[in-house]
């Protein structure tokens, strides 16, 4: 075992994902604590390229195709066999690779957490449990093999600027025999609505059934551009077909972390809750004075939406000097 | 072709959570439900029961002997048969233990999907089913809105950044779905009368082969600290104010924290 602390590079269409700078200062940031190195694991179009620019010390490829990101997550385990920690995105293809390794290497797993410690090589993890009821602090086994899988909340750790060059890049060695690699996308639909990855938002303005309609989301829209922001979605605007799915936030949509969160016409559902109570400010907007957003939300104003929105964009602009 | 769907008992939603003072969960203190997460792919199961394309659904549920009233109800929407593994040694397990549990079981089993619910409520952290796919070495097709078989390959329909890609593997595989899959069936009256007479087995570690060494105590993880969520300053109210007024006011406030 090193002292390295090894995270995942995810590339689509030869560019890193925000993921990857994020956890690349993360793990910039343990790497200095156990006093081993920051690699970068890369895959995904175009990750040969760009690997050494994400701002590891060292970097190892993967893969460098279009595939699901499970078919790497052999190579993602037997590259991180020799390192302390793996930090991985809490994201559906983070989590695919994180729990492959942790079968393959039978190595404990943490997460999702928006804070994680190491003291010499002692790894302690922060996560919100039981949807937000508590806050536990979880440590590997004594004993427990290396590296310790640790998934990252999005906005954990914030991009380090000047990554151009720095890690010296190799190839990782291709898997034998491995099933996993099996899984293959044979068809692929884009929709129309263009969606934005919410994950990387630090502004994001999310509405509800309370918003009525497509039409009520454009309204969204010009508040969330105001913000420098982007707009998500409680599921009931994306069952309603409002709004792609790829902009629900919740248990079963995106977890977000952004520094404001701004809900509007979100009643605020415990499946919708834990997909965005690690926000820095929650601001709800419900005509409702019971609804139980207002429960945790640090500013509740109580008002109906269609008045005050524009309003605001207004205000913002003006403010903003647009 | 052949299903195993595995089902977890979770606390329900909306009661109140316990640590005991060993950190780990009270389980025995609270109402309990199949996770919500996991009666998606028992309906998805039984879709594909209906429609004929699978002949036999089976349960599978690693916890304590109260999991099999979850178990039951499992079998009162529909299904065959279903396996409680308990013991004594799993107590406390986390979810690299409740992976290699299951994956003994599964490899007894021998489904040609072994279909999980996309995160258990309690723990969050979508990590059982890649990880039994990568003990069982099997392919692992997960997240999906829906999942369709033909004779010897599963497909999934899964969301990709801008609409969705369709992603297929050989059987047999470990699969999970989403909430996408459509909204599930409540029990008939008759359906909870038949599960009482659909078998359901209970086996210990040793009848999937599995000792308690292997299971290294339980867990790779500890709970060290549980605490309640750091208190945060009583939420501010803007109430009965005109339009205007409360736009700036809100202005305002996004400004003294720099928001603006
Ligand atoms: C297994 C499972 C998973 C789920 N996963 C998710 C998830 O990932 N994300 C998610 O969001 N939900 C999820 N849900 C659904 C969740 O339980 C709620 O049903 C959903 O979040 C409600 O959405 P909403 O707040 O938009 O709608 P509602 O609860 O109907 O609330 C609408 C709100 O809008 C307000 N309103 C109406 N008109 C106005 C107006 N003119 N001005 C101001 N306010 C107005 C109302 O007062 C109300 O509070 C899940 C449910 C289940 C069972
Ligand atoms: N104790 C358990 N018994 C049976 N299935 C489980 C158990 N724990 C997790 N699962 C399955 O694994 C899925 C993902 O759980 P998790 O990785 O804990 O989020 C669940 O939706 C279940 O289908």
């Amino acid at each position: 075992m090193s002292n390295d602390i090894a995270f995942l590079a995810e590339f689509a269409d030869g560019t890193p994902q925000r993921s990857a700078l994020e956890l690349a200062a993360g793990a910039a940031q343990l790497a200095a604590q156990s006093g081993g190195a920051a690699v970068a694991l890369a895959y995904g179009a175009g990750a040969a390229g760009g690997a050494a620019n994400v701002g590891a010390q060292r970097a190892v490829v993967l893969g460098d195709e279009d595939r699901p990101a499970v078919t790497y997550a052999a190579a993602a385990a037997e590259a991180a066999r020799d390192a302390l920690v793996l930090l991985a995105p809490a994201t559906p293809n983070g989590r695919d690779i994180a729990a492959v390794v942790m079968g393959r290497l039978n190595v404990p797993a943490f997460g999702p957490v928006s804070e994680v410690d190491l003291d010499g090589q002692t790894l302690t993890a922060k996560q919100a449990t039981l949807q937000g009821s508590v806050i536990t602090a979880s440590q590997p086994v004594d004993g427990a093999a290396t590296p310790s899988v640790v998934l990252v909340l999005a906005n954990t750790f914030t991009p380090a600027e000047g990554n151009a060059d720095t890690a010296d890049v190799s190839q990782a060695p291709a898997v034998a025999d491995d099933p996993l690699g099996t899984a293959k996308v044979v068809e692929s639909h884009a929709e129309e609505q263009a969606a934005v990855n919410l994950e990387e938002a630090t502004v994001i303005v999310a509405g509800g059934r309370g918003v009525g309609g497509a039409e009520g989301f454009e309204t969204l829209q010009e508040l969330a551009s105001a913000l420098g922001g982007a707009v998500g979605a409680s599921r009931a605007a994306a069952d309603a077909g409002w709004v792609p799915y790829q902009l629900q936030i919740g248990q079963t949509g995106k977890v977000v972390k952004p520094s404001l969160y701004l809900g509007v016409g979100i009643s605020g559902a415990i499946q919708h809750r834990v997909g965005m109570q690690t926000a820095e400010h929650v601001v709800a907007i419900n005509k409702d004075p019971d609804a139980p957003i207002g429960e945790f939300a640090d500013l509740f104003v109580v008002a109906d939406l269609f008045s005050v929105v524009p309003k605001l964009t207004e205000e913002i602009k003006r403010r903003k000097g647009v | 072709m052949k299903i195993v769907v595995c089902i977890k008992q979770v606390p329900a939603t909306t009661a109140d959570k316990r640590y005991e003072a060993d950190l780990t969960l009270d389980r025995a203190s609270v109402e309990t439900v199949i996770n919500p997460l996991d009666e998606y792919a028992i309906e998805q199961a039984l879709r594909l029961a209906d429609a004929g394309t699978v002949d036999e659904v089976a349960y599978l549920s690693m916890g304590p002997e109260q999991a099999s009233e979850a178990l039951r109800r499992a079998l009162a929407m529909g299904g065959d048969a279903a396996y409680l593994v308990t013991d004594a040694a799993l107590s406390g397990a986390d979810e690299w233990a409740t992976a290699k549990v299951l994956a003994a079981a599964l490899d007894k089993l021998a489904p040609d999907v072994a279909l999980m619910g996309m995160a258990s409520d309690d723990a969050r952290g979508s990590l059982v089913p890649g990880a039994v796919a990568a003990m069982r070495n099997l392919p692992l097709l997960s997240y999906g809105a829906e999942l369709r078989l033909e004779d010897s390959v599963a497909r999934i329909r899964r969301l990709n950044a801008s609409g969705h890609d369709i992603v297929e593997a050989p059987l047999p595989v470990v699969a999970s779905v989403t909430d996408q899959v459509g909204e599930p069936r409540y029990a008939s009256l008759k359906g909870i009368m038949a599960a009482k007479r659909k078998p359901l087995e209970t086996w210990a570690l040793s009848d999937i082969g599995l000792s308690a060494d292997e299971l290294q105590g339980g867990a790779l993880t500890k709970v060290t600290s549980a605490e309640p969520p750091q208190a945060k300053p009583p939420t501010e109210r803007i109430e009965n104010a005109p339009p205007e007024e409360a736009a700036t006011r809100i202005a305002d406030w996004l400004a003294a924290r720099k928001l603006i």
